[in-house]
């Protein structure tokens, strides 16, 4: 084991494994249950209900996986097999398992407010008149798959009682949120509970919250007098934490004579499981479609409830709008990446698309593509296609930070952000000791606390945001004190000094100065700790970027292989290449895994989940990732910007693209499996769609 | 985890002796990477496992010229071994396109020919399937996207094990000892379909151990293994073909054609045997033999995909052995 201890690998004193009983039915009441059984087995130590069979409102089931008991006991297997011994009656009720069957005139109503929610409505100008002006209109269904977070540290963590307070480590991207409503759920006050984050393997916006394992954890820890850890396997993970929608678009958009857009029209649904809406826009916004109508409407299925999953909505409108886009441009007979050119939203700092477009073009060798179907002879079908992706991150005002140096030189500057394996721990310690002109080694970041002062949820890409001015301003302000307390040694004013190469010297004579440690012996006995706020002009709102994709496609197997992703994008001012460039793999990664391969398969007839594994909820290996060539633009005028969501948002429609430009037929629809491409091109040779 | 008992099995004798007729119960344990799956699934319970990993792991030459192969020989051993690379490629291409470099090196050829199947409805415990016992195949009316596309049922799992398919190709024997002695089984009689056996894929008895895998001398035969993915790394076959063609110059004295994934066990063809005899090796002539491979074919309600994969894969795999270039090998 490393020494970077994750959540699941923290062993507490006299800590006892939890496990969660999870409902095998889709759609269900509870109407018993008995823990007898499981009491007796020799290591169990507590165990509870979570669902309440005497309150109707308590007693619903309303997806597989869903909480219905938990027990704790010494070993992690003895939980296991106490909880198989947990006898739970069930009123098994028929489940909503696909969208068609929920939208069914006859389907019972699964939900309290209906099965498909009224159409949202919006709009601008008048499509039909605009559509009447266009000379190409293309009309098509797309659709995209419900993908899963699949972190690979699954949720959970240990809770642990001392009195009234309760220490919880936990696998999180928010401890605050995560303190919050752990609290909440237990009634106790906030201050009470204290969250404990140091290394996080994953979340992608699934770990923002509720943290119902360790609401059940701190149950079974209180009943059983000791630590209690629940961390959930891969199934539940995949069951009961959240996923990414489906998006379904039946779209019209038309094209004047010029190649301008004028009309997009557009009617769009998709789940989000139990009660969850499917929130995805198109048009996607990067793109200047002057008329446009818009009904959306959610249905809700018998399946996990959505959460917040990387660029929330974006990959899904970006695929859609894209294709449309190459389809306009096939009618039109025009290059698409010119048609893109023609039509994306003016320039501005964070809309660089006409500067982007023609850098990644280039990379990618945009001068050899050929128009639409490789007429290569062979087998093997070559294509580029592209997508544009945009992006908002910003900070959160209220993020706060305390920066300590004590008499003895150290620099620790607290702040209760936390890792998600994006380098934020780096962050912290890199703007630390660049505000102090120390080495990266003499500083440390305390963070992963909500001891430490406030910071927000690493959600939307505002981590950076939030944190480094916060950071910034609390080393300067502790810097600022420092200087004070040199000056008069100096017999020079405060601001005639300057911190550097380890040393605070004055700025027009470097040699007259200490030696930082000198400095702060001067400290005596009293160390200085500077409050940080966070300030308005060091970030900014809004990124932009383009990906481009470079496939082969097997046209007698139709299998995939993506060779190539270029990636022109910008974040403002880049704080450390290294990590940057990191979170662009990271995502484009996960946007192949999107384009090609992701998909949560439910059994049609009982809503169960048939590939709660990594077998067949295929993700991207080694042996699939492409060449992935990446270049930023630093911006540092505008500040840092987030980039946790943008690398994820164009890998999928620049793909779909790439594999229609190489074989000739259109790919309408997520992910582009073996399948959907021979299906494609055998509904071509039957005559075509088009 | 249901408890259970562990034998340390020596030799065959005492793995025999370990092993017992009541189907379930007793299980040979060699790299486990199926059955410990399948425990921490709760699909099996075994009250006792044997190991096997210490009986015979060797290969080793025929009197006749051909290879005897320890059951307990690793895939990844069996894939550079000198030998099989030089008479049998069918077989090394098959075990290379095994799982990961991880699986490869701790499992085993005895465990991929017995493995269970992947099907997804006899994996999930909330499913009654046929092979737990049940009255039905979800399959059926369920997500059959990656089921067979022969054999009709009743049960229609794909069969799971890649070296079965070069093995039937090839004309292997297996060697299985058991409480009244050995016996040797043709491959192709070894495997069989759910309505002869529900609940496992093979003739073997649970009291019984497949030991060796013996193969004929190759002669002037000539093979290839060709698997078609979805994904690169570590996924299973969407079809796999392997081809045997006996030459006599550039004419096909004799051919085996045998299909995996697509049926409850390696399916062989011999219309396609038949389509091949006496024709010099050609992208057309293989890809007749292809078409013939897979008439009469019945995909259910969403593989019918699976056909066109099935011809690639018998078409590239008869190339493959022919010395033709084919695409992305």
């Amino acid at each position: 084991m490393g020494k970077a201890k994750y959540t699941y690998d923290i062993v507490r004193p006299g800590m006892l494994y939890g496990e969660i009983l999870g409902s095998p039915h889709a759609r269900a009441r509870v109407t018993g249950i008995d823990l007898t059984a499981a009491q007796k087995l020799p290591g169990v130590k507590a165990a509870i209900n979570v669902k309440d069979p005497s309150d109707p409102a308590k007693a619903q089931i309303n997806y597989q996986g869903e909480e219905v008991a938990a027990v704790a006991a010494t070993t992690e297997e003895i939980a296991r097999d106490a909880m198989r011994l947990i006898k739970v009656d069930y009123e098994v009720l028929p489940p909503l398992a696909t969208i068609e069957q929920a939208m069914s005139p006859t389907a019972p109503s699964a939900f309290p407010r209906g099965n498909v929610t009224s159409p949202t409505l919006r709009g601008e100008g008048d499509v039909e008149a605009a559509l009447k002006t266009a000379t190409h209109v293309v009309e098509g269904l797309y659709q995209t798959q419900v993908q899963t977070h699949t972190s690979l540290e699954t949720h959970g963590g240990i809770a642990e009682w001392d009195g009234d307070k309760l220490l919880l480590h936990v696998s999180t991207q928010g401890i605050n949120a995560s303190r919050d409503g752990i609290a909440d759920g237990l009634g106790i006050p906030k201050p009470n509970a204290r969250v404990v984050t140091d290394y996080m393997g994953g979340g992608f916006g699934s770990k923002l919250g509720a943290d119902v394992q360790l609401v059940i954890a701190a149950k079974l820890a209180k009943a059983a007098g000791a630590p209690v850890k629940i961390m959930l396997d891969r199934k539940h993970e995949h069951l009961i934490t959240g996923n990414r929608p489906s998006a379904f678009a039946k779209v019209k958009a038309g094209v004047d004579a010029q190649g301008k857009f004028v009309a997009w029209d557009s009617e769009t649904w998709g789940t989000g499981g139990a009660g969850q809406g499917a929130g995805f826009s198109v048009p996607y916004p990067v793109y200047v479609f002057p008329a446009r109508r818009q009904s959306h409407r959610d249905v809700y299925t018998n399946t996990g409830p959505q959460r917040a999953f990387r660029a929330p909505g974006h990959p899904q409108a970006c695929f859609i709008t894209e294709t449309v886009i190459d389809e306009l441009a096939d009618r039109m007979r025009i290059d698409p990446l010119e048609l893109r050119m023609r039509n994306v939203q003016p320039d501005a700092p964070n809309a660089q698309w006409k500067k982007y477009f023609p850098m990644g073009a280039e990379k990618i060798g945009w001068s050899r593509r050929h128009p639409t179907g490789d007429g290569a002879s062979g087998p093997i079908k070559r294509g580029l296609g592209c997508a544009a992706n945009q992006w908002a991150g910003a900070g959160n005002r209220a993020t706060r930070a305390m920066c300590e140096i004590t008499p003895d030189g150290a620099v620790t500057n607290r702040i209760a952000t936390q890792d998600i394996g994006t380098g934020t721990r780096t962050l912290v310690a890199m703007i630390t000791a660049e505000t102090m002109g120390l080495p990266l080694t003499a500083v440390t970041a305390a963070i992963g606390d909500t001891n430490y002062p406030f910071a927000p949820g690493s959600g939307g890409s505002i981590t950076v945001g939030s944190v480094s001015p916060t950071v910034r301003v609390a080393a300067e302000n502790a810097l600022k004190e420092l200087l004070a307390k040199v000056a008069p040694q100096l017999g020079v004013p405060p601001e005639a000094l300057v911190a550097k190469g380890g040393r605070i010297q004055v700025k027009d004579n470097p040699s007259k100065g200490l030696a930082w440690r000198e400095a702060c012996k001067l400290l005596g006995t009293s160390p200085i700790q500077a409050a940080g706020a966070w300030e308005q002009g060091l970030s900014s709102v809004g990124t932009s970027g383009v990906q481009f994709a470079d496939v082969e496609v097997d046209i007698e197997t139709g299998v995939t292989r993506v060779k190539k992703i270029v990636s022109v994008q910008d974040c403002g001012m880049i704080v450390d290449r290294l990590t940057a460039e990191s979170q662009m793999y990271g995502g484009i990664i996960m946007g192949l895994g999107f384009a090609l391969y992701e998909n949560r398969i439910l059994d049609r007839n009982t809503a169960t989940m048939v590939n709660p594994n990594m077998e067949w909820y295929l993700v991207p290996g080694i042996s699939d990732i492409p060449v992935i060539d990446v270049t930023l633009i630093d911006q540092p005028d505008r500040g840092v910007i987030g980039l946790g969501e943008p690398p994820i948002i164009s890998t999928a429609a620049a793909i779909a693209n790439a594999v229609s430009n190489a074989t000739g037929v259109r790919i309408r629809k997520l992910p582009v499996t073996p399948e959907t491409v021979l299906a494609a091109l055998q509904q071509e040779r039957a005559g075509g769609t088009q | 985890m249901k408890p259970f008992a562990y034998v340390n099995a020596a030799n065959e004798k005492e793995a025999i002796a370990a092993l017992g007729p009541e189907r379930g119960k007793f299980l040979p344990l060699a790299g486990g990477m199926d059955l410990l799956a399948l425990m921490k699934d709760y699909i099996a319970q075994p009250d006792r496992l044997v190991n096997v990993k210490n009986l015979d792991k060797t290969i080793a030459k025929t009197a006749e010229g051909g290879l005897r192969i320890g059951a307990a020989v690793t895939i990844s051993d069996l894939a550079v071994h000198a030998e099989t690379v030089r008479m049998y490629p069918a077989i090394v291409q098959a075990a290379e396109e095994v799982g990961s470099p991880q699986i490869r090196h701790a499992g085993t050829v005895g465990g991929n020919l017995n493995q269970r199947p992947r099907c997804w409805y006899y994996r999930n415990e909330e499913f009654d399937c046929l092979k737990k016992g049940g009255s039905r195949c979800f399959a059926v009316d369920g997500e059959n996207q990656y089921h067979a596309i022969f054999g009709d049922g009743p049960c229609h799992i794909i069969h799971p094990s890649s070296l079965a398919v070069p093995a039937v190709a090839l004309g292997a024997k297996f060697r299985v000892v058991g409480p009244a002695g050995e016996r040797e089984i043709a491959a192709d009689q070894y495997f069989v379909m759910p309505d002869r056996n529900i609940f496992g894929e093979t003739v073997l008895q649970p009291n019984e151990l497949l030991t060796h895998v013996i193969l004929p001398p190759p002669g002037a035969a000539k093979s290839a293994t060709y698997e078609v993915r979805y994904k690169q790394s570590h996924d299973w076959p969407l079809a796999a073909a392997s081809a045997v063609l006996d030459m006599s110059g550039t004419t096909v004295r004799g051919a085996r054609i045998v299909m995996g994934a697509v049926a409850p066990i390696p399916w062989r063809s011999q219309n396609a045997e038949r389509a091949l005899a006496g024709k010099t090796i050609t992208e057309q002539t293989a890809m007749a033999a292809a078409d013939a491979a897979v008439q009469g074919a019945k995909p259910m309600s969403g593989n019918a995909y699976k056909v066109q994969i099935a011809r690639t894969a018998v078409k590239r795999a008869i190339m493959k052995a022919a010395g033709m270039r084919v695409n992305w090998v």
